[in-house]
C-alpha cells in the first residue's frame, strides 16, 4: 500500500505526489462505505447462520410428520427470541451506523415500524387460521414459513425502490421469491427451502457489500 | 498530464478527505459536523477552514438547523463538488497511468 500522507497540518498540496492522492481518495472512501454502511457485514453473516440452525432445526423436527402437524413449542420461543433480536440487533447496528446522516441512507422509523407491524399482523393472522378449521398444514407449516418472507420482502422492496436503492431492493426481491418456491417444497420442507433460501441471500448481500466497499474509486 | 492539471482546490489532503467522505453518501444526502470530524479526526477550526474553502468554491453546502439551545450544522457535496471529484479522479487516472 502507498503510504499516505499526515493530513491533519496539511494546507496544501505542493508535495502531494498522485500516488499518495489515489491511495488517500481510496483509503478514505473505502473507510467511510465501511463506517456509514448500515447493514454491517459481520452481522448478516452471523444472522444467515443462524437463519439456518433455527430453520434447520424446525425442519428436523417436524420432517417425520405424516400427516404434518406442527412443529413442538419448544421451538416456537426459538423462533419469537430470534425475530425480535434480529429486529433489535439490525434497528441498534442500522442507526449507530448512520448517526449523523440525513437523507435516504437513514433508516426512518415509519419504515422500522412498518416492518414490524407486518411481522405482527402476519403472526396474528395465525390463530384465525387455526379457529377457521385451515388445515395444520397450512397454519403451521407453509403459513408462517412463507407469508412473512413473501409478504415483507416486498414491502422492504417498495420501501428501497421508492429510495431508489437498487442493492437492497434486490435483496428485499430474494427474500420474497425464496418465499414463493418454498410455498412449493410442502409445509415441511418449506422450512428448509427457506432457510436455505435466506442463509444464501445474506451470504450473497453480506458478499456484495463487501466487494462494494473494497472497490477503487481511482482504478475501477 | 502534469500535477497543474488537478483541482487545487482538491488537492490537498484534508480537502480530499472531505470530499472523498461526503462523496461516499448517495446524492442528497448530508452529514453532521460533529460526525464528520469525528470521522475525519480533524481539530473544529481545521474543519471549519477547509469547509469554508470548499464551499466558496461552490462543491458543498451547510445547513444550520437550531433545535431549542442545540445548533446542529449539516454539510453536503453540490452536484458541482461531485463533478469536480469525478474530473479530479479522472486525471488522477490519466496521471498513474503516464506514471
Amino acid at each position: 500500500m502507498n503510504p499516505t500522507p499526515d493530513t491533519s497540518t496539511a494546507g496544501n498540496g505542493g508535495n502531494f505526489d498522485p500516488r499518495q492522492a489515489a491511495a488517500l481518495l481510496d483509503q478514505t472512501t473505502q473507510q467511510t462505505r465501511r463506517r456509514l454502511e448500515p447493514a454491517q457485514p459481520w452481522l448478516l453473516v452471523i444472522r444467515a447462520v443462524v437463519v439456518l440452525a433455527v430453520f434447520g432445526a424446525v425442519w428436523l423436527n417436524v420432517r417425520g410428520q405424516h400427516p404434518y402437524q406442527h412443529p413442538t413449542a419448544a421451538v416456537i420461543p426459538v423462533v419469537i427470541i430470534f425475530g425480535v433480536l434480529n429486529l433489535v440487533a439490525t434497528v441498534t447496528v442500522a442507526r449507530r451506523a448512520t448517526a449523523g446522516v440525513s437523507g435516504r441512507t437513514r433508516m426512518r422509523w415509519a419504515e422500522i415500524a412498518v416492518g414490524a407491524v407486518i411481522w405482527i399482523a402476519v403472526f396474528a393472522v395465525m390463530p384465525a387460521l387455526a379457529g377457521a378449521g385451515v388445515s395444520d398444514a397450512v397454519v403451521y407449516g407453509w403459513y408462517p414459513v412463507t407469508v412473512p418472507l413473501i409478504a415483507a420482502g416486498l414491502a422492504w422492496a417498495g420501501i428501497t425502490a421508492a429510495r431508489a436503492d437498487w442493492r437492497r431492493c434486490s435483496i428485499a426481491l430474494a427474500v420474497a421469491v425464496t418465499g414463493a418456491v418454498a410455498l412449493s417444497a410442502g409445509p415441511a420442507g418449506a422450512w428448509a427451502v427457506a432457510g436455505v433460501g435466506l442463509c444464501v441471500t445474506l451470504l450473497a448481500h453480506a458478499a456484495v457489500i463487501v466487494w462494494q466497499q473494497r472497490r477503487s474509486v481511482v482504478r475501477p | 498530464m502534469t500535477t497543474e492539471e488537478l483541482d487545487p482546490l482538491i488537492h490537498v489532503p484534508t480537502r480530499l478527505k472531505i470530499v472523498a467522505t461526503l462523496a461516499a453518501l448517495p446524492d442528497g444526502d448530508s452529514l453532521s459536523f460533529t460526525r464528520l470530524q469525528d470521522m475525519l479526526g480533524l481539530t473544529p477550526g481545521n474543519l471549519i477552514i477547509q469547509l469554508r474553502k470548499l464551499e466558496e468554491a461552490g462543491y458543498l453546502s451547510s445547513e444550520k438547523t437550531r433545535n431549542g439551545s442545540v445548533q446542529k450544522t449539516t454539510v453536503a457535496l453540490t452536484s458541482n463538488g461531485r463533478k469536480a471529484l469525478d474530473a479530479y479522479t479522472q486525471a488522477l487516472r490519466g496521471l498513474l497511468n503516464g506514471l
